[in-house]
This record gives structure tokens, sequence and C-alpha cells, in this order.
């Protein structure tokens, strides 16, 4: 039987300063929250708005993986392995921090804010050499329909991930039910509403909800607005 | 907890630039004393020299290198809790040492 998380999004803990606006599901940096941890090997899930021109300066990271989402706006990106990108709304980054990567990442809009989606995946094996992808998103792949953009192995629709992880966008345009197999047995799938409303097992998630649900091989789910767009982020359990 | 009621601290990791970073954080915040250690062998040593309540594993450390602390500690009779660092900045560290003596404390 299906077992189910659910995560409202005026749960999430709210920071707020002169330079981000951070909405972090999971506990993060100096929020604690026992309760709060981990979605299996999904560690962190934050949904972050950087005013214009601001940021994140250069820090360092190790051994995790992290995937970065814009929604809107874009970002810069430079690290010490080389790259600078721009990362726009429909295009997405991964690093692969394995043995270690210093990088900064700044709201590279200069009179508006960038929202993006910062998500933070356990790795697989430890220390393995660094690596940075920056995707564009083929978005008819994602029309009425979920589709990978990440998995463990890369191909022309994916970037890869040092786990056994898939993450699936879908943005659907009209009313309509969608079915999800989990892509291992082992798996769970955590899915988050960018935008509209959907109802999944009887469970109704707006815009900033999601829904955890794992000990299950599938499930369905039913598109109640108009619109909506929704990203399934599918991780071990256990790992 | 040992000195001061602070949180004595030992991490060990490879990557000298972002151990440092490590030592900025865990000397940094409020009842944490922090030390580094870049090898193995150092960090052993520094387990003998001095009683530490967690050591923080981190880049580099293998879970062969981790087999071989985890002995050391038991065969010291050591009271250090070992605790696997991710992420190699502040975005995880207070939440994983946290996690370790918040739970102590309730048993």
């Amino acid at each position: 039987m299906a077992k189910y998380i659910y995560h409202k999004e005026d749960s999430r803990h709210h920071e707020y300063n002169e330079w981000l606006d951070s909405k972090k599901t999971f506990s993060f940096s100096d929020y604690y929250n026992p309760k709060r941890m981990n979605f299996g090997a999904l560690r962190v899930f934050n949904d972050d708005i950087l005013h214009a021109g601001k940021g994140f300066g250069r820090h360092p990271h190790d051994n995790m993986e992290i995937i970065s989402i814009p929604l809107d706006g874009s970002l810069i990106h430079k690290d010490n392995l080389g790259n600078e990108q721009v990362v726009t709304a429909g295009e997405i980054q991964v690093m692969s921090t394995g043995s270690g990567v210093f990088h900064s990442e700044y709201n590279h809009e200069q009179a508006t804010t960038t929202r993006f989606l910062q998500i933070w995946i356990y790795p697989s094996a430890l220390n393995v050499t660094p690596k940075y992808t920056r995707l564009a998103l083929n978005k008819e792949a994602f029309d009425n329909q979920l589709s990978a953009f990440i998995a463990p192995e890369a191909d022309t629709q994916t970037a890869a991930v040092q786990q056994q992880a898939w993450m699936s966008l879908g943005t659907f345009n009209h009313t309509r039910t969608f079915e999800y197999q989990v892509k291992q047995s082992g798996n769970g799938a955590y899915v988050y509403v960018i935008s509209g409303q959907i109802e999944i097992d009887g469970q109704q998630l707006s815009a900033g909800d999601a829904l955890g649900i794992s000990e299950t091989n599938a499930f369905s789910g039913k598109i109640i607005s108009p619109e909506a767009e929704i990203l399934v982020t599918d991780v071990p359990m256990t790992f | 907890m040992t000195d001061n009621l602070s949180i004595q601290l030992l991490a060990i990791g490879y990557h000298p630039e972002i151990m440092q970073v490590l030592h900025r954080l865990m000397n940094s915040h409020s009842g944490w004393q922090g030390d580094i250690a870049l090898s193995l062998e150092e960090g052993l040593q520094q387990l003998s020299d001095k009683t530490y309540d967690g050591v923080l594993l981190g880049v580099g450390v293998t879970p062969e290198d981790e087999a071989t602390i985890s002995a050391a500690i038991e065969k010291q009779q050591l009271p250090t809790r070992i605790i696997r660092h991710y992420g190699g900045g502040s975005g995880l560290l207070e939440n994983e040492v946290r996690t370790v003596f918040e739970n102590l404390q309730h048993k």
C-alpha cells in the first residue's frame, strides 16, 4: 500500500533577507527540523528567489548532486572547473560535486528577480570526479506528459546524476489524468506543483504543495486547473 | 560535552581549500570548537591526542578510511561519534551535527 507525505506550501521554512527569499522544504543551513530532513535520497528542495544582481558568492561543495532549475529569469554560474554559463528558464544545470568544486551563482538579471529550484540529491558514490552540465529542455517533450530530464545516464533529453534518480517535468494545458511509473523498485516519487492544481489519490495540491509517494510502483493523478506544471523527483528511499 | 561545554569536532578531509572553509564554519558556530586534519594519518593522530565529541568525515574520505577511523575509535574506547559530512559547506553542516548531538541528549 502506498505511503504518502504531504508538504503544504506554507509549511516550508521561509527566510527573507536583502538578497534572497527562500522557502526550504527540508532542514538546511540553520533551519533544523528533525521531521523535515529528507525524502529518501532527496535532501534539499529550496524554492529560491534571488534579488536583482544578487546571489551566492564563491563557496565549496562536495559529494552532492546539485540541480538548479530556473523558473523565471536567469542565473550566472561560475566554477573552478572553468565553467561560466548563463542558465535561463527552460534550461537546467547539474553539478556532480564529488571530490570538490567551488562555484558562485548570481541572478544574471540586473533589474528583476530570478526564481529557481535548488535541489540536492545524495550521491550513490563518494568522491567522484566533479562534473558540470547545462541542458536546454525540449519544451515539446513535456507537453501534457511527464518526461524525464534528469537520469542516471545522460542522453539527448537528460542530464546525468550520480544516483539512481530521475526528475521529470510535465506542462499540462487541459484537464486530464496522468500516470507515473516509479522508475525502479525501492524508489519514491516527490511530486511538486510548480503551478496550477492537481489531485493525487484524493489529495489536492496547489502551487508550492508537494506529495511524497513511496512503497508503490505507480500512481495516477488528475489535473484540476486549466493549466498546471509539475515536477517529479524519483529517488531511492534507502541509499 | 567536553571542554567549556562546547562540542569538540574534528573534521577529516583531503581537499585543503574546502577544509579551510569547514574549519572557519565550525569555529564561527556558537558552541562548537573545530580542528581539521588533511590526511587519514593526521586524523588518527589527532584522535589519539585529544578527545573529540564528533569526527566529521569530509571530502576524499573513503568507506575504507571510515572503517579505519571507526576501528581506531573503538580500539581506544573513545566517546567520539562519527558524522559523515555531505555537501562541503554550510548547507548541511549544522543539521548533521545537531542530528547526532540532539539525539544523544534525548537518550
